[in-house]
Formats: structure tokens, sequence, C-alpha cells
């Protein structure tokens, strides 16, 4: 064996990627806030009426995070979340298995003849902005 | 002595297939002992979050590892760690659940040795300690060119792309 890949679905792999790019958002988002405003974790609970633990665990990934939550860390930040979903080109052809994100599509494609010239498969993505 | 792509051909290395989207770029590599792919592929899979959070630690590994070898920010302290004694050359990658433990072959290029539960960590005394010998009699048995590992405390020296929480 010269390579190893982890048996995690596609989809939830998706699922904890996009979590984690959503922490890592928030807490961007709180360090230039910080760094802004001198708003803190101590400051952000108050305003949530929650301990501040509740708040170091949501961030770090010790205690999951809601949507709901998400908006009202943005909110006590002073700033909005901008939620989109946007299309991803997926080439055919490429090196990406067609086990990824949209792979209902992928499967459809793959049934048919493999054309270089084809038009970019395009999948859905999440963006999340804050 | 070898290469790390050698030992890899030779099956004393295991090289992470991070199974990146077309959009992105293996900016860090991940080797393996082959110890760690077995407890990839038995123990890893059955064990459930000590937080009780919705992410199992499979995913949590997954995850952070496809996230590091993507190139993407990691947190000195809450996803990577250099542990003491200092001059070892052991790091440790970090999830909710999981620590890994290995070094720096180069800048960017981590080789796991051993991966352990947080919660067993926490529980059993001197098991830590174990770890980081562990990494270090492992590194000093695989055949690879000197230097073996990139040495020092400075998160820059390991690590592109890091930032302080």
């Amino acid at each position: 064996m010269t390579s190893f890949r982890i048996g995690v679905t596609p989809s939830r792999r998706a699922a904890a990627r996009f979590v984690a790019h959503v922490r890592r958002s928030l807490k961007r988002a709180l360090v230039e806030e910080r760094d802004l405003t001198g708003v803190n974790q101590s400051k952000i609970a108050l305003s949530l009426d929650v301990h501040r633990s509740v708040i170091s665990r949501e961030l770090n990934g010790l205690q999951d995070i809601t949507l709901g939550r998400v908006a009202e860390l943005a909110w006590a930040m002073g700033r909005e979340v901008d939620f989109k979903l946007v299309r991803t080109e997926r080439v055919e052809l490429s090196n990406v298995p067609s086990v990824q994100a949209g792979a209902l599509t992928s499967q459809k494609f793959s049934k048919e003849k493999i054309d270089a010239s084809r038009t970019p498969n395009f999948n859905q993505k999440l963006e999340f902005v804050m | 002595m070898a290469t790390l792509l050698e030992l890899v051909a030779m099956g004393d290395l295991v090289k992470l297939d991070p199974d990146l989207a077309s959009s992105e770029f293996e900016d860090r590599k991940i080797y393996l002992l082959p110890q760690v792919c077995h407890w990839m592929e038995v123990t890893l899979p059955n064990l459930g979050s000590a937080w009780k959070i919705d992410i199992s630690p499979e995913e949590q590994v997954d995850q952070f590892l496809t996230d590091f070898c993507a190139g993407v920010q990691v947190a000195v302290d809450y996803g990577i760690k250099l542990l003491r004694p200092i001059g070892h050359g052991v790091w440790e990658l970090k999830t909710p659940d999981i620590r890994m433990f290995g070094w720096f072959a180069a800048r960017d290029q981590f080789i796991i040795s051993s991966c352990e539960a947080t919660q067993r960590l926490k529980d059993i005394p001197g098991l830590y300690n174990g770890y980081i010998n562990q990494a270090v009699f492992r590194r000093n048995q695989l055949d690879l060119n000197e230097p073996k590992f990139v040495g020092g405390d400075r998160i820059n020296d390991v690590v592109s792309n890091w930032c302080y929480p």
C-alpha cells in the first residue's frame, strides 16, 4: 500500500469541512472585531446571556453550533451572515473521483461517452462569509 | 538511508491521499506509519465523540487532514502544538477527540507516528509521554535521510499559513 484514504463518505466529509469552515470564519471575524472594537468572548457571552465557556466550546469545536447560534455570534460581533449557495465548476477528466459533491449529477455523466470538450459540470457549493 | 518517496515505495511509509477537490492544491503532505493506517481503519471508525458532537472522531480526522493538506490556515495550540521536550521535534495535530503524534520531515510534510483518543490521554497518566517517546523511537527506526526532522520551536519552520487563535 503506497497511499491511504480515510473511509469517510463524501457527504459527511462535506459536512465536517463546512462546519470547520464556519468556525474558522467566526474566529477570524472575532479576531478582526477584537482589534477594531475590543469585542471579545466574554462580551459576546454577556450579550447572548450565556457563560463564556459555552462560546469557547462552540468556537473550538467542543460543542455543536446551531445555525441560530452562528447568527447570534455574528450579531454580537456587529456583523451579518452572508449565506450563499454557489455552483462549483467541475471538469470531467479531472482527477476528482465521481463520488464528490453532486455525485448524482456525476453518475449521470459517467454513463455517457467521455468527451474532453464537454461543457464543465457545475455542482453546488456552500459559501459562508461573515 | 532513503527519501520520503523511497520509503513510501518500500512500504515503510504510506502517503495520505487527501482526496482534494479539483479546485484545491496539495500544499502540505501527510505520511503515515503503517501502524497508523491500521489504527485508522480498525479503531478510529469505532470511536465515539467524548464531547457528544455531531462530527465523529473519524470525520474530525478526515476533515483536519484534508484541510491541512489543502493548506488551510492552522491554529497554533488549537490545531497544532509542539510537545515537550522541545528538542525532540515531536508535534501533535489536534481535533476535539483525537491527537495525532509525529514530526515534520520538512516544512509542510508531517509524518504521523501514532494516534490516540484525547479522552484516553487524559484518563491514563503518562500516556502522553509514552506517545512522545514512541514518536522518537519510531523516527529513529525509520531509515530516513538525515536530518530526519525539523527541530526548533518556531511554528513558521514547520508549517506555512498558520495563525494564533
